[in-house]
């Protein structure tokens, strides 16, 4: 092949010499196909060799300890590598936002690490990056986490750090002003992503008011409201030893780490936890909303109805539904909008099972002028699952994923802490931990037929697009959606009942 | 909700082309605190090569269940032809689309149905694909991975098909988000001649250009063995696991010849080159770049300290001035993207409502023309260090980790010895050898400057 025309076009824009190149390189290419051929015709038919022989998988020794004050602390010591990380959950996250202060424990736990009673900004971060360690804090739907990451000699400091942040931030006005800025721009830059906005808005359509449904970003006029007191507020109620779970996990004793855990968090005064009953989410009803964002040359498609929360009876079964529907193992939406149609790069669905409820939400995007098609699949892909049963070697693949997937999610220690914390945090019992791919495989055909009849709503699915709505409009109709809500992308808010801005001089 | 950094920082990951976020192998990323008690543990490993040229390592860690097999081959991006932009990546796809004993997109789905994950993705230097089962699936999947070197099916309708999957993956990872092409925009400034100059995921237009015959040339170019490397990382017996290796891939022939590899070189650039541009993006940008040198030279340690001391973490430079201080930036970092061939420093900065980017532009020059000044101080090379070797130990705990720290210092620095003798380089490292650095690459004429504004209207075109 003759490398020397290529370094021709490399040095050359002109569009002629490209095409002449081009065709030398392809001839040139050409060349060495006859060995390929001949050495697949050599190459052997046989079938797939055998497993060697299975281990025995055990899930790894844990402990869990509790301090007087009720801190709940979770143990897992494994010293392959020089390095601890502690990681501690409170019970609170967006879900406890207030109304009309939603992004308020977004913003709390960005503030943690930038000022305490006898820490700067500055000195926090200064001390944290001289050790070669790691902090970070932030929240979730409902819960708020610190996290830090120290080399084995360093764990003492790193939680001093953590208690610092944890118990005594500053909330400086200085530091609010700061952070309530980066928001505002966050904001400014997720108001303009087709995949944000797709997921903000089927939360919200599926979630209703339900805090779930809020955005945990805030809106522009939520974080402006924000004072000072409200993240004291914030912080009092919910950063308390009761409501809080921390995981020690690396190169360090049980012991060791536990002691640490008690010198740094074994004064914390316990202190009552704030009632949270908020109202009930919407029922399921149809409904598709196009969000238009002219110019956009893809459409973010989403498609889901509510659920029920993590402890919900259902739940094991539940998942591997939508695992068949789009998941790891299964995966019907990926295996006929990319492989069979080629309308996209990925598609998938997930079970959002959270604290107080939940929701089946599918996702995919695809090229403009494919919306309609699209977005017709993925539900008839709900319809389907609920219609038909499963076949047996279907499941069986969702489960063998599911079941035999476990070695590799207990492979590294924060890994096991994980999956310790999630049972903690949901009220799950322990001893499901070990018996999980046994549980996994308990459920037959019957049972996904049955929590697919109950609980799939595809009659009742919430629809969201976000694109170039003049380009695909025309085609839903065809598609099985008469009516249509149309929203142009600035006058989107999720705050209010028909999810419009006030016309009053929104413009800006 | 995505921060601003990761939003950026991900345009920049998204050269590296994975179905699933897979971290880039940083490259040398080994340092170690000078009063080092804690020192991680040295990679252990067998490396042999096959008859037909196939490099094998093996390392084997038994304590958990669960086997890694990754294979390097050393093509990448930077290996197409004018008018194929795109193409490694393409050919990536291909590999998913079945071989003599396994079927179209049965090579995933087997791997799930016992468990396993596997995936693959593709770079500027080279495509990876990766596996990781149960221990006892170590046979199946060495041999699907012998089986689609050894007997790729071809087929015309399938290729085009999965171009379409292709394009879809553009659209969404570089066409439809604030933000997406930052980094195309970026190096299609700063090369002129070298390969670098083009996106991994290539144009609309050369991916529709692509051919069947051209799935067929870059498949007997370079998917042979001598352009391979495979490293199984986690609980196997070595000499078992020898016998396979050499059982499955030993019977591949050795393939057509030597793999090409003269790739046109960047010209040093003569002057500063200025560029304004305007996108639909909800902030400006301001880009500040210098062409460095390669991963691996004796220049990319020193490089790797700057990037830390100028922006790793909220004690860095870069934030504590222009983000924290002077509050010029809602968002601001910088990098050395060392790979393979010279590649670029760059920092970029998304300018804070009310603020101008000329302001910002000075001032992201002048921390590097400070580092350049006066070096970096002690406590700051200390910490550099510190933070190296968290990053290396953090680095190294998966087998799939493991596996891409000596993948990488086999294929991209043609040394395994260097998966951990780096470590020794960052350890020495003197501040005088900072600044030298610095001196030598952050400089007017070595710098791109680029500022993007938002198109007005909010929408692309």
């Amino acid at each position: 092949m003759s490398r020397r025309a290529f370094h021709i076009v490399q040095t050359s824009l002109l569009a002629s010499i490209a095409v002449l190149v081009t065709s030398v390189g392809l001839s040139a290419g050409q060349g060495p196909r006859l060995p390929m051929v001949a050495d697949a015709l050599r190459w052997p038919t046989e079938r797939p060799p055998r497993p060697l022989a299975a281990k025995k998988v055990t899930f790894p020794p844990y402990e869990i300890r509790t301090l007087p004050n009720g801190l709940k602390v979770v143990l897992v010591s494994q010293n392959e590598q020089p390095i601890v990380s502690a990681r501690m959950l409170v019970r609170a996250g967006a879900a406890q936002d207030p109304k009309g202060k939603e992004g308020l424990a977004m913003l709390t736990a960005a503030l943690l690490d930038q000022g305490t009673a006898s820490r700067s900004s500055a000195q926090i971060a200064e001390e944290i990056d001289f050790m070669g360690g790691l902090l970070g804090s932030g929240a979730g739907t409902d819960l708020s986490f610190v996290n830090t990451v120290s080399m084995s000699d360093g764990l003492g400091q790193a939680l001093d750090l953590m208690s610092d942040v944890v118990r005594a931030p500053a909330f400086a006005e200085a530091e609010i002003e700061r952070q309530r800025q980066q928001a505002l721009s966050s904001l400014t830059v997720a108001a303009d992503d087709p995949d944000t906005v797709a997921s903000q808005v089927i939360d919200r359509l599926v979630f209703g008011f339900h805090p779930y449904g809020m955005p945990s970003g805030g809106t522009v006029s939520s974080l402006s409201s924000l004072t000072r007191q409200d993240f004291v507020t914030f912080h009092k109620s919910w950063f308390v030893p009761n409501n809080a779970l921390i995981a020690i996990v690396g190169d360090v004793t049980p012991d060791a780490a536990f002691a640490q855990v008690q010198r740094v968090f074994g004064d914390w005064a316990q202190a009552p936890v704030p009632a949270f009953a908020p109202m009930d989410p919407p029922p399921p009803v149809k409904r598709l909303i196009v969000i238009d964002k002219p110019g956009s040359v893809q459409t973010e498609i989403r498609a889901g109805h509510l659920a029920f929360e993590r402890r919900h009876a259902d739940h094991l079964v539940m998942d591997q539904v939508v695992k068949i529907l789009g998941g790891e193992g299964g995966n019907r939406l990926q295996q006929v909008l990319r492989t069979q149609k080629a309308l996209t790069y990925g598609a998938s669905a997930d079970l959002d099972a959270y604290k107080l409820t939940g929701a089946v939400i599918a996702e995919t995007d695809t090229r403009t002028e494919a919306t309609a098609e699209a977005v017709r699949t993925v539900v008839d892909e709900f319809f389907r699952l609920q219609r038909e049963r499963v076949y047996e070697g279907e499941l069986e693949g969702a489960q063998d994923f599911l079941a035999g997937s476990f070695p590799l999610s207990i492979e590294s220690p924060d890994a096991i802490a994980t999956r310790v914390l999630n049972q903690l945090f949901y009220d799950l019992p322990l001893e499901d931990l070990p018996a999980y791919p046994e549980r996994v495989r308990s459920v037959t055909v019957d049972d996904v037929q049955r929590v697919a009849k109950s609980w799939l709503k595809p009659s009742s699915l919430s629809v969201v697009l976000v694109g170039d709505a003049d380009r695909f409009m025309k085609d839903l109709a065809g598609a099985g959606f008469s009516s249509v809500e149309r929203i142009p992308i600035e006058q989107l808010d999720l705050t209010s009942a028909d999810l419009r801005r006030a016309q009053r001089g929104a413009q800006h | 909700m995505t921060t601003l950094v990761a939003r950026v920082v991900s345009s920049f990951r998204r050269r590296a082309l994975a179905a699933l976020g897979v971290a880039l192998v940083a490259a040398g990323a080994l340092f170690v605190p000078l009063e080092a008690a804690v020192a991680p543990p040295r990679l252990q490993y067998q490396r042999f090569t096959l008859p037909n040229g196939l490099t094998v390592i093996l390392h084997s860690d038994r304590s958990t269940p669960i086997a890694h097999v990754q294979i390097w081959y050393h093509v990448g991006s930077k290996n197409e032809r004018p008018g194929r932009t795109g193409f490694a990546h393409l050919f990536e796809h291909m590999m998913f689309k079945g071989s003599k004993n396994v079927e179209p997109e049965q090579h995933t789905s087997i791997v799930s149905s016992v468990g396993g994950r596997a995936n693959a993705y593709t770079n500027e230097d080279a495509t990876v694909y990766w596996n990781t089962v149960p221990s006892q699936y170590l046979p199946l999947v060495l041999w699907m991975e012998a089986d689609r070197l050894g007997s790729l099916r071809i087929d015309e309708s399938t290729f085009v098909n999965e171009r379409e999957v292709v394009k879809e993956e553009r659209r969404m990872r570089v066409d439809n988000q604030p933000f997406g092409n930052l980094n195309e925009l970026l190096y299609k400034a700063a090369f002129t001649t070298h390969p670098y100059k083009n996106p991994v995921i290539g144009s609309m237009a050369d991916l529709d250009a692509a051919t069947i015959d051209d799935v067929r040339a870059f498949f007997n170019t370079f998917y042979i063995p001598a352009n391979a490397t495979v490293v199984i990382a986690g609980d196997f017996d070595v000499a078992e696991t020898t016998d396979l290796v050499t059982r499955y891939f030993g019977r591949i022939p050795a393939g057509a010849g030597k793999v090409p590899r003269d790739i046109a070189p960047e010209p040093v650039p003569a002057a500063e080159k200025r560029f304004t541009l305007e996108e639909a993006w909800p902030l400006p940008a301001v880009i500040v770049a210098h062409h460095i040198t390669y991963d691996g030279h004796p220049d990319s340690y020193p490089l790797h300290v700057l990037a830390k001391v100028l922006s790793d973490g909220n004690s860095s430079r870069i934030f504590r001035s222009l983000v924290y201080d002077k509050r010029l930036a809602v968002a601001a970092f910088g990098s050395a993207n060392l790979i393979e061939h010279p590649n670029l420093f760059y920092a970029v900065a998304l300018v804070a409502p009310g603020q101008s980017p000329e302001a910002v532009e000075k001032a992201l020059i002048a921390e590097l023309d400070k580092a350049a000044a006066d070096g970096v101080t002690d406590r700051e090379l200390q910490r550099a260090k510190n933070q190296f070797a968290r990053d290396y130990i953090l680095g190294r705990e998966s087998v799939q980790a493991k596996a891409g720290v000596l993948a990488h210092a086999e294929v991209l620095h043609a040394d395994i010895a260097t998966a951990d003798g780096e470590f020794a380089i960052f350890q020495n490292m003197a501040r005088a050898d900072v600044q030298r650095v610095a001196k030598k690459y952050f400089t007017t004429g070595s710098r791109v400057v680029m500022h993007v504004r938002p198109k007005t209207g909010g929408s692309r075109p």
